[in-house]
């Protein structure tokens, strides 16, 4: 079997480690930049704060969704027993194992709402505030120690998957032992089903209810989507940096380019269809409370900020990534995961930023979210690429001993 | 049943092509590369399983089949935006939920839907026909050895239809490549012949789908005695009774039951109370019970019952409803008959109004002249039944209950009292300070005042009519007792405002008075007729 394995450089460049530490300073420095931006450009210290407390919880989402991407990704293949996937999924297997980190990226989320401050969630205001009947009657639900309690349950089962997931393959590095295999796979199911209550949830929690009169059942699936298609951007432009240093040249062919370009494609469309679906029923039904967040997401500039996402995060991609042709050429689909993962980003602006209160002076176009926001993204990217440097270090970038690696090595897609 | 065999031909059979064997598929894909780059294109390659890099191999370029599935997704989002545009905005255009004509996002999921229907059936039939298909048949099958194809062995395959096709050639290159066996195959016409099976197939299925529409016919046509077949039991059996059927639960066993007595539906006061009615629906409900029985008794075919009166009897209101006798009334009524009334009827209700006079003028001959308000008849009619004629109209008259609301209707009845009052008004109808010049009325027509209808109905000489000298006929300095206060405004007020009263010369002081005097108190109206 592991004469079939070509001798192939699966270690990270060298120069890539000691980017580590650099990305980390200059990501904490775009972070405390952007809150002085929003603070000080914003009419008032308070109002800006809480930009800026929206805007580090929406860029904290833009990284960590690809993560929980990454979860997923792993845990589907092992789920369908996935031969093809087995040369790529380590990578997919570290972005996963980010997330014990990303639980302490939290800690300043859950100050917001344990503070008894609307700086990100109303509801944390408390009983007898004026929220509103909508809200009030939530309070049960959205309180500070409830919300702790159930943050805390999300992560424990995101990082246990995680955890499990890369120590065992970790182990299979080193035995070879093809029952590890069986073990994950075995899991995989009932820890899939977890992931699909605890990412519905989550979505719920942390992202919602910022808005906490408002309300979608499709929410958390909405999020999946977004997770799915940034991990799979994520993941091709991963192995395309990687094969232009001279790693993982053979490992990953251009079959496997094909097949996460093909995976992107249908989540762009899935994107779409949930995002439409959402839409078309608030509109149709047209109930003032169903319709608010809407309402707060069509008034000033964010109505364009909507459009760019029906053209940039569906239409041209989806025309771009379509053709076979394109999705075999790795710089061309480079390009396009690039493309994928900024509109991402804009996608989890348009979920977090509108946020009730906001003055509509502040469209997306404004200083403060042109370069607020802006800033605090590329520190939170500048972080999120921090860590999985980090957690890379000199682990192998492919599962080497992975009972199912020949196979996915003499992969090939139909014609 | 089947197709007509093709004629056999007098010449020797046209080669189709060569079929080379291999028995692994290393040695095939060998085969085909070098096939492929003696320049053949027309080539084919048939294996038990999918072996990758066999396109390469022989040289497949890529299939135009997903231009054909994109161009059709494209057609079918542009037509079923199109369609939905042309319907909703242009040839019908309907509010549906309050959203504009041309409401896009309802569009999506038709253009959606269109978009996978199109491409989808565009892409199977395209497939179908690039391959060829259906084919009946191949003249490979021919070759014995071919079975294997699915089984153990694999096959390369020159078509004759090359353009470097040499039979000679062919057979050369493919015997050097390894092939176990090299056989030529004859062009035969077995894919002309439409497969027995296939037909039998088919007739079969036409056959069988009749069947449900012949049972339908059949029971369609037939009697039987059997029980119906209840697809749907609780539909057709359900724990209801129907109207017009009997049930014990009741001990009338009537499905439907009367209203109790006393009571009103809930909404149904219209057709409960005398205000809206003008009569008591109580009192009124002995007389409709019994042409009931009586409609009963002629359709069952007994002896009929008695007949009763065509015009129900009504017990009418005699008396105003509580708040309709006031002031403010008196305007609403008086604006009211003018507006509806007047025409007809003339401002103080002879019967001359402008439609009556053209009519008259015009002599056609069939033009029946409106009722005066002042004839006796209409004089002694209760209130109840003046509101009921109000709203229901009387011969031909249309009634006005749809463009008065109740309390419009009983403004208009309770002007024409006063109308009525004002032109048969006693000494005693006219206030203190106002002086009174009564005249007296010629003999002969005194008494013809039943007589007399509307023949005439500028004759107000019938009555007894008073001239009011007042210098100012105001209602307020009009109120000697408070209990008829708004009957004596009644008194003036029509009169002041009505310039066709005829006031006769003659003054004299006599018959009449003592009457009127008695009936001072009531509605003039119906006192002078006693």
């Amino acid at each position: 079997m592991a004469a079939n394995i070509p001798n192939d450089n699966l270690n990270l460049p060298a120069s890539w480690r000691g980017l580590s530490s650099v990305f980390m300073i200059a990501g904490l420095v775009c972070i405390m930049l952007a809150a002085g931006i929003c603070m000080f450009s914003g009419d008032g210290f308070e109002k800006g704060w809480q930009i800026f407390c929206h805007s580090y919880l929406g860029n904290y989402m833009f990284c960590m969704s690809i993560c929980l991407g990454a979860l997923f990704f792993v845990m589907v293949q092992h789920l369908v027993r996935a031969s093809w996937s087995a040369s790529i999924r380590r990578i997919a297997e570290l972005l996963a194992f980010t997330l014990p980190w990303w639980a302490l990226l939290f800690i300043p989320i859950l100050i917001a709402a344990c503070s008894g401050n609307d700086w990100i969630y109303p509801w944390a205001l408390g009983k007898g505030k004026d929220l509103g009947p909508l809200v009030e009657a939530k309070l049960n639900f959205l309180n500070p120690l409830w919300f702790t309690i159930r943050v805390a349950v999300y992560f424990a089962v995101w990082i246990f998957a995680a955890r499990f997931y890369f120590n065992l393959s970790r182990q299979q590095d080193e035995t070879g032992d093809s029952e590890i295999t069986l073990k994950l796979q075995k899991f995989a199911g009932p820890l899939i089903m977890l992931f699909a209550l605890s990412v519905n949830f989550g979505a719920f929690d942390i992202m919602m209810s910022t808005d906490p009169a408002w309300f979608s059942t499709i929410y958390g699936v909405y999020l999946f989507a977004a997770s799915m298609l940034s991990f799979f951007a994520m993941m091709i432009l991963s192995c395309f940096l990687l094969q232009r240093e001279g790693r993982i040249e053979k490992m990953v062919n251009t079959e496997h380019f094909q097949d996460m370009s093909k995976f992107q494609f249908g989540f762009i469309v899935f994107w779409a269809y949930i995002a439409f679906s959402q839409f078309l029923l608030y509109w149709y039904g047209n109930i003032p409370e169903e319709t608010t967040w809407y309402l707060h997401r069509s008034e000033g500039g964010w109505f364009y900020l909507g459009l760019v996402l029906i053209a940039f995060h569906f239409a041209i991609p989806f025309l771009g990534t379509m053709s076979r042709h394109i999705r075999r050429r790795k710089s061309v689909m480079a390009f396009w995961a690039g493309f994928i993962l900024f509109v991402h980003w804009l996608d989890m602006t348009f979920l977090i930023m509108p946020f009730p209160t906001l003055d509509h002076a502040v469209n997306p176009f404004s200083w403060v979210m042109l370069a607020g926001n802006l800033v605090c993204g590329v520190g939170m990217l500048c972080i999120f690429l921090s860590l999985v440097l980090m957690r890379v270090g000199d682990i192998p970038l492919v599962a080497v001993k992975d009972p199912w690696l020949p196979e996915a090595l003499a992969y090939e897609v139909g014609p | 049943m089947s197709a007509p065999k093709p004629k056999k031909k007098p010449s020797e059979p046209q080669s189709h092509g060569w079929m080379a064997e291999y028995d692994c598929e290393h040695k095939l894909m060998e085969a085909c590369r070098k096939v492929r780059d003696s320049g053949y294109t027309k080539t084919d390659a048939f294996l038990p399983f999918p072996v990758h890099g066999i396109d390469q191999a022989l040289g497949i370029k890529p299939t135009v089949l997903p231009w054909f599935s994109l161009c059709a997704g494209a057609l079918g989002t542009c037509t079923a935006l199109t369609m939905q545009y042309f319907f909703n905005a242009v040839d019908y255009p309907y509010i549906i939920s309050g959203k504009p004509f041309a409401s896009w996002p309802a569009f999506i999921p038709v253009a959606f839907e269109l978009t996978v229907l199109f491409a989808a059936f565009t892409t199977v039939f395209a497939m179908l026909g690039l391959n060829g298909l259906p084919k009946w048949s191949n003249p490979v099958f021919t070759n014995p050895r071919f079975d294997r194809a699915t089984d153990d062995r694999f096959f390369l395959w020159i078509d004759a239809a090359d353009k470097y096709f040499n039979s000679e050639k062919v057979r050369e290159l493919l015997a050097e490549t390894g092939a176990i066996e090299v056989d030529e195959v004859k062009d035969d016409h077995s894919s002309d012949i439409v497969p027995r099976k296939l037909i039998i197939t088919i007739l079969t299925g036409i056959a069988a789908s009749l069947i449900p529409l012949m049972v339908v016919l059949n029971m369609r046509n037939s009697k039987s005695g059997g029980s119906r077949l209840h697809v749907f039991f609780d539909m057709d059996y359900q724990p209801k009774r129907k109207t017009q059927t009997p049930t014990a639960i009741f001990e009338n066993n009537r499905v439907q039951q009367p209203p109790v007595p006393g009571t009103v539906a809930h909404g149904e006061l219209d057709n409960a109370d005398p205000y809206y009615l003008g009569y008591d629906p109580d009192a009124v409900s002995a007389n409709v019970l019994e042409s009931t029985t009586r409609l009963v008794s002629l359709q069952e075919g007994d002896q009929p019952a008695a007949a009763t009166d065509a015009e129900p009897q009504r017990k009418w209101l005699e008396e105003f409803p509580e708040g309709v006798v006031s002031d403010e009334m008196f305007e609403i009524g008086k604006a009211k008959f003018e507006q509806n009334c007047a025409v007809c009827h003339g401002f103080s209700g002879y019967g001359d109004g402008l439609v009556a006079q053209r009519a008259s003028n015009l002599a056609q001959g069939y033009w029946l002249p409106p009722t005066s308000l002042h004839d006796s008849k209409v004089a002694a009619q209760p209130v109840g039944q003046l509101y009921h004629t109000v709203v229901n109209g009387k011969g031909k008259m249309g009634g006005y209950g749809p463009s008065l609301n109740f309390e419009e209707r009983w403004a208009v009845v309770l002007y024409v009292k006063a109308l009525q009052r004002s032109q048969n008004a006693a000494e005693a109808d006219v206030p203190e300070g106002v002086s009174v010049k009564v005249v007296t009325p010629p003999a002969e027509t005194a008494p013809a005042k039943v007589g007399q209808p509307e023949a005439e109905p500028k004759s107000p000489e019938a009555s007894t009519p008073i001239e009011s000298e007042a210098p100012a006929p105001a209602s307020e300095s009009a109120k000697p007792e408070a209990e008829t206060s708004a009957a004596e405004t009644e008194v003036i007020r029509p009169e002041a405002q009505d310039p066709k009263v005829v006031v006769p010369e003659a003054p004299s002081k006599e018959a009449g008075d003592g009457a009127a005097k008695e009936s001072a108190a009531e509605p003039v109206g119906s006192g002078s007729d006693s």
